[in-house]
């Protein structure tokens, strides 16, 4: 047999060398995961997939959009008809954008029920949230670039939200929209902010995240013996990577159905006369639209008390969680308070957003 | 376990076992152009899922009963569940969705009449439209909840039948774990990941070749631009038809440089005399050409 290295084997030797790709490589899959793999904890790894999927199909989309008001509809249109699966590229960013909050708020809900924020997993937690904003600011942006009457009202609604903010509400809107009407200006912000400033964001966030979670580590399951769970701890390799890819390809598979179930179909081109066209923001901002239409939210008062003051602060209190809930118990069956504020929360969530897709209808 | 329990425990793993190859499948229809909700393409998916179902019942139901209540899996576990579990679902099914239908309909009219009492008829639309959706929503979700876990019991005692007839396994927790893991991770890995690898690669070719290449949903006011096709190109009578183009435009410089020195010599000749040569036609401005001026030049050129 011959005993000498292969040319291939030669090269890794060569970066390992100087990379320490061996380290790497143990450091990665060699995580202990306490109590063993488990489905529930898929959600930040489809996370992070997502959002390289996003990149990939975002870039591909750039070689042929035109942040451009005058342009931006017409290239749109363009990678619909023309370009080769261009339909399809901007069907799986469009709900691919969708799928990504879907999978934060899952993911947070996970974390939060867990009780895997609690000490001494507050900075992940932190940062956490910060990502959560991150995400909510790239549907926010990416949303106007179609440049159709949908964008263009969804903005001019979300930026209205945001001038109710006091102090800085109004600066925020003037320079976000960088004129009394959103117009070119406004998507050429738009567009440096989704594709610049927020990728670069996540990506140092993710990666300090990450980083925290490691040094952390897993918080595990929160029932079963200490028998239990050290009997079923396991490697992250193989089989919570196995799950983690199944789950990956079953959120890839979900992204494709939709986008052939629902391609982007843009309305008309953006026009600052609605016509007949009911403005109104991204489903996952319908319920705070809804909210916004209740009478005892109407006024400068009401309105700011719903659109800024409410969900400020609640993010501000997801903030403060981990230090305000310092009982180490994390089973979240003995955690009634934080079972039933989940509960409300998410049927609330529904319960508006449903509310805002049935007052639509009522105006149509 | 209680009957409830022991089906949620197979049952919502053999679910999701299950649902990723029939995503699979689902998308490779959608791509073909095939609805697997509409027909012929939802019984292709109908039929593909049951073997499907009975390998993600036989496994799930293997964990539980190793992992769970430390017994030995009777054999056929899987194929036993399904036939049972379809049968007793043909059954189940068709009543809960009429009971299902009837209580949503009636919490529907229940909120709706409830609102056309005089203290609420004034209440404003989005205010009604809410308060209307919880209270029809939540009856709906109770009994809808009741239905389910009707369905879990059922699917428990078939569950608990299997259970009833299964030997107690003799291997210590360790070995039981050890076990249950070799029940998912297959001997030949090597095979396995080429099998699967294979498939990744077979799918992923077959999704893109079946795939529309532009949209199969074009919008109604866009016009796709016509290109316009121009004659073909002959290199010999382009190359002919230049050279005669040169030919042409040299006689004229020609001609133009022959006037030029008559004109020359003209204009000797007048200054000896003392009057001013009369242009030539050539030079006069042609009638109703006027000169471009700068608001002509910056007019739109559209």
């Amino acid at each position: 047999m011959n005993s000498q290295p292969s040319l291939l084997e030669k090269v890794f030797a060569f970066v390992d060398e100087r990379v320490g790709l061996k380290t790497l490589q143990a450091k990665m899959l060699n995580e202990p995961v306490p109590g063993g793999s488990r489905w529930a904890y898929v959600f930040g790894s489809c996370l992070l997939f997502i959002f390289i999927m996003q990149a990939v199909t975002g870039i591909l989309l750039m070689f042929y959009y035109v942040p451009s008001a005058d342009h931006a509809y017409a290239s749109t249109q363009y990678i619909i008809h023309e370009v080769d699966y261009g339909w399809f590229l901007l069907s799986y960013h469009f709900w691919g954008s969708s799928a990504m909050v879907v999978m934060v708020f899952t993911h947070m809900s996970q974390v939060f029920l867990w009780g895997a924020y609690k000490k001494p997993r507050e900075m992940v937690w932190l940062v956490g949230l910060a990502l959560f904003g991150l995400v909510m600011a790239f549907g926010f942006t990416g949303y106007l670039l179609p440049w159709d009457q949908r964008a263009y009202w969804a903005t001019t609604v979300g930026v209205e939200i945001m001038d109710k903010t006091p102090v800085v509400g109004d600066f925020i809107a003037r320079f976000l929209k960088g004129g009394p009407t959103p117009g070119q200006m406004t998507l050429s912000r738009f567009f440096v902010i989704h594709v610049m400033i927020l990728p670069a964001a996540l990506m140092g966030l993710a990666g300090l995240h990450l980083f925290l979670f490691r040094k952390a580590g897993p918080a595990g399951p929160f029932q079963g013996s200490v028998e239990e769970l050290k009997a079923k701890t396991d490697y992250f390799f193989p089989r919570q990577v196995w799950k983690d890819v199944v789950a990956m390809a079953a959120v890839f598979f979900a992204i494709c159905s939709l986008a052939f179930i629902e391609p982007v179909q843009l309305l008309e081109e953006a026009t600052p006369d609605p016509g007949d066209y009911h403005p109104e923001p991204e489903w996952y901002f319908l319920f705070l639209f809804q909210m916004l239409r209740w009478k005892i939210f109407s006024g400068e008062f009401g309105q700011f008390l719903a659109g800024v003051a409410i969900p400020n602060a609640f993010l501000l209190l997801l903030a403060a969680l981990p230090f305000i809930d310092r009982n180490p118990e994390r089973n979240i069956f003995k955690r009634p308070i934080a079972l039933v504020g989940w509960i409300v929360v998410m049927a609330g969530i529904l319960i508006f957003t449903v509310s805002a897709i049935i007052n639509r209808e009522f105006l149509d | 376990m209680s009957s409830v329990k022991l089906g949620l425990a197979v049952a919502w793993p053999a679910f999701w076992t299950g649902v990723p190859i029939k995503v699979v499948i689902a998308l490779l229809l959608l791509a073909t152009g095939l609805h697997p909700w509409e027909m012929p393409g939802l019984a292709f998916l109908l039929l593909l899922s049951i073997p499907i179902d009975i390998w993600a019942l036989g496994l799930s139901s293997r964990t539980v009963f190793l992992e769970r209540l430390h017994l030995q899996p009777p054999a056929l576990v899987g194929l036993t569940l399904w036939w049972q579990a379809t049968l007793f679902s043909a059954l189940y099914l068709p009543i809960a969705y009429l009971i299902g239908s009837q209580a949503v309909a009636g919490a529907q009219a229940v909120a709706s009449r409830m609102f056309e009492l005089e203290l609420l008829k004034t209440m404003p639309v989005p205010e009604r439209i809410s308060i209307e959706l919880t209270m029809w929503g939540s009856a709906a979700a109770v009994v809808l909840l009741v239905l389910a876990l009707g369905w879990l019991f059922g699917f428990g005692r078939i569950v608990g039948r299997q259970v009833a007839t299964a030997r107690p396994a003799a291997e210590p927790y360790q070995a039981l774990v050890r076990q249950w893991d070799l029940l998912r991770v297959p001997d030949d890995q090597p095979l396995v990941l080429t099998v699967l690898a294979a498939s990744g690669v077979t799918l992923v070719v077959l999704f893109w070749a079946f795939m529309p290449v532009s949209t199969p949903h074009p919008h109604e006011l866009y016009e796709k631009p016509q290109e316009k096709v121009g004659p073909p190109l002959k290199p010999a009578e382009a190359l002919q038809k230049t050279e005669k183009l040169i030919a042409q435009a040299e006689s004229a410089v020609q001609a133009l440089e022959a006037k030029a020195k008559k004109d020359v010599k003209n204009k000797g000749k007048n200054k000896g005399t003392g009057k001013e040569a009369a242009p030539s036609k050539a030079d006069q401005p042609k009638a109703g050409k006027t000169e471009t001026t700068p608001g002509n030049a910056a007019a739109p050129t559209r």
